[in-house]
């Protein structure tokens, strides 16, 4: 279901991307595969918490490193980042989560011309039955 | 691609679809008025009604996936303000209200008129609490705790506190929960009075041993009534927190953990205004390993709740499908072939909540593999089950406005003098129109089971697109169960065969 991604293959990663380094102060780290809901800390407005995780086996996920939440890609780990722990930010972890966010955006647009568009076809394809059968 | 201003583009895709929804006419309104839940003929056919209410639904999810502003999202759910505490003297007044309703309807129950129609304990039960009341939970706000007659009364008797692990408590409550509703569909039970009054009697016994086994804890946890509304009442807009009454957006509470049972270290305050000062919930600041057992179990505990509320779908689906016409074709023929009547309904009953269940549990795995996410199954399994209440009260609400309200005078008129009501009864006959109030209600329902999950995701899923893909398997299946639904709730009204 999720790929494997060999370590060297990582497109987004920043030349000082410090998914390698583990500082030794993060008071609010993960165990290692998740642990339960309520370990992991965050941004004090998430009712839930940050959410439990599982990593499928023989995956090397991006973590966060901040508090080493796994992430299927970079890109995803990066807009994290920006999400939970934009307070914490060093000028690069900012400059890339405004790319990604950039980028993200754009897709988004995209993606939001395809849901009108399915909206449009939808409703007209709903209006034209009813005339259809009510004439 | 070159990059284009957010602002532009929102005021484009804004413009569109007010265009589009000015064009053309909703037709999921416009057809309502021409159906009865009575059965008449319609002018529309009913396949037109359930695609309708299909395609309804799967527009909502399109319109909400336009909304993927984090902040906005976060801002709509937190909404609310505080409306200070319940006063003690109308707690007081609820409880006495309460004892005193149990005690009518026992005593009309058996020594009054048996038409179950002309006898209160018959209507009190049917049309005004399970009905009324219940809509009352979710419309308004969830009254039970203090209503409860039984827990007034186990509040006399000495409180055990016997642990119940979650899983036991679930397994009580969902047991509880299929036999209630098995006794109901029962209409030899549900209509004669004096049986009626024996099930009560037996209802009353088991829940005030529980009460009296297990503590507090059995209303609150394990007793099958006290969650249902406990349950539905998180989609009312007044909300109780730790505080007081609190007004939100109906299902605001439904994005967020109970406010009544807090995770352990946050305060017993609302999850969305926190108290100032913090501090761990136990009295002696506990060790890592208790804090650790109390997190878990509360988790159990919302694992639990996660399989309450489809079991709650289910039998409100259950509840419609046994008196339609499609249903007593296919038990004719099961009973024809040879299987017992009753073994039927109860195979079905078991059999169905299975399939609602698997069903849940293989939306929430496919809703990670959309998603291409590391979240984990159970997690999202908990997260999402509260948007599956306003389904269920959408269609409670559909299957039962109607009765309801025509059998209200009836109600009010033989409360009056329940022993010898008058021969004939008023009932309020509904406009031909009224069927399509029911339909709406499922169709409102979904739509705000859609924007409830819709912000549960932006808040367990990372960035924007993301969360809106991991909505593709629960709109499918809501689209899916609409259409049936609808289908179910436009069929005439039959009495369910062998029971």
């Amino acid at each position: 279901m999720t790929r494997t991604r060999a370590t060297h293959d990582r497109p987004d990663a920043r030349p000082d991307d410090r998914s390698a380094v583990r500082p030794d102060d993060r008071p609010d780290a993960l165990p290692d595969g998740g642990g339960t809901p309520l370990d992991a800390g965050g941004p004090g407005d998430r009712p839930w918490g940050a959410p439990s995780t599982a990593v499928p086996p023989e995956t090397d996920p991006s973590r966060c490193p901040y508090c080493d939440r796994p992430f299927p890609s970079d890109r995803r780990r990066t807009l994290h980042l920006g999400d939970a722990h934009a307070a914490a930010l060093t000028d690069e972890e900012a400059e890339a989560v405004a790319a990604v966010r950039d980028g993200e955006a754009d897709d988004l647009f995209v993606y939001h011309l395809k849901v009108v568009a399915a909206i449009v076809l939808l409703l007209m394809g709903l209006a034209y039955v009813y005339a259809f059968v009510l004439s | 691609m070159t990059r284009s201003r957010p602002a532009r583009r929102w005021v484009v895709t804004a413009v569109v679809a007010a265009a589009v929804l000015a064009l053309l006419t909703r037709p999921g309104a416009a057809h309502g008025g021409t159906l009865r839940l009575s059965g008449s003929s319609p002018q529309v056919p009913f396949w037109l009604v359930s695609l309708t209410g299909g395609g309804v639904i799967g527009v909502s999810f399109l319109f909400a996936a336009l909304v993927t502003d984090h902040d906005l999202i976060r801002d709509v759910a937190a909404t609310g303000r505080r409306l200070g505490a319940i006063p003690a003297s109308l707690t007081g007044l609820a409880r006495a209200a309460g004892v005193a309703g149990f005690v009518v309807v026992v005593a009309v129950g058996l020594v009054g008129p048996s038409t179950p129609t002309a006898n209160l304990a018959v209507l009190a039960i049917w049309v005004g609490w399970w009905a009324g009341f219940t809509a009352l939970t979710y419309l308004a706000g969830n009254a039970w705790p203090a209503i409860n007659p039984w827990r007034t009364l186990a509040a006399l008797l000495p409180a055990g506190d016997r642990r119940v692990s979650p899983r036991a408590a679930t397994a009580i409550s969902v047991g509880g929960l299929l036999a209630l509703v098995y006794l109901e569909v029962l209409s030899p039970l549900s209509e004669d009075p004096v049986l009626l009054v024996a099930a009560v009697l037996a209802y009353s016994l088991a829940t005030l041993v529980g009460a009296v086994v297990v503590g507090d804890g059995w209303f609150e946890r394990v007793d099958p009534i006290s969650r249902v509304f406990r349950l539905y009442g998180r989609i009312a807009p007044i909300q109780r927190t730790g505080d007081g009454l609190r007004l939100s957006l109906p299902g605001a509470e439904l994005t967020r953990p109970p406010a009544t049972d807090p995770r352990p270290g946050e305060r017993a305050g609302s999850a969305v205004d926190p108290e100032p000062a913090g501090g761990s919930s136990r009295a002696d600041g506990g060790t890592a390993a208790a804090r650790s057992q109390d997190r878990g179990a509360w988790w159990a505990r919302r694992e639990g709740d996660a399989t309450f509320v489809v079991a709650l779908l289910w039998v409100t689906t259950f509840d419609g499908l046994v008196s339609t016409a499609a249903w007593e074709t296919f038990a004719r023929a099961a009973v024809g072939v040879g299987v017992p009547a009753h073994a039927l309904y109860v195979a079905v009953l078991l059999v169905g909540f299975g399939v609602f269940l698997v069903g849940y549990r293989l939306a929430c795995r496919l809703s990670r593999r959309t998603g291409n996410s590391y979240v984990s199954v159970p997690e999202i399994r908990v997260r999402f089950a509260p948007s599956l209440l306003p389904i269920a009260a959408g269609y409670h609400l559909a299957h039962y406005l109607d009765y309801l309200l025509s059998l209200l005078p009836s109600l009010a008129v033989v409360a009056t003098d329940p022993l010898s009501p008058p021969a004939s009864l008023p009932v309020l006959t509904l406009p031909g129109w009224f069927g399509g109030v029911g339909l709406l209600a499922i169709v409102a329902g979904h739509v705000l089971a859609v924007a409830v999950a819709h912000a549960v995701a932006f808040e367990t899923f990372t960035g924007r697109l993301q969360p809106i893909r991991s909505q593709y398997p629960f709109i499918l299946v809501m689209v899916l169960y609409t259409t049936v639904s609808l289908w179910l709730v436009s069929q005439p009204t039959v009495e369910p065969p062998f029971v």
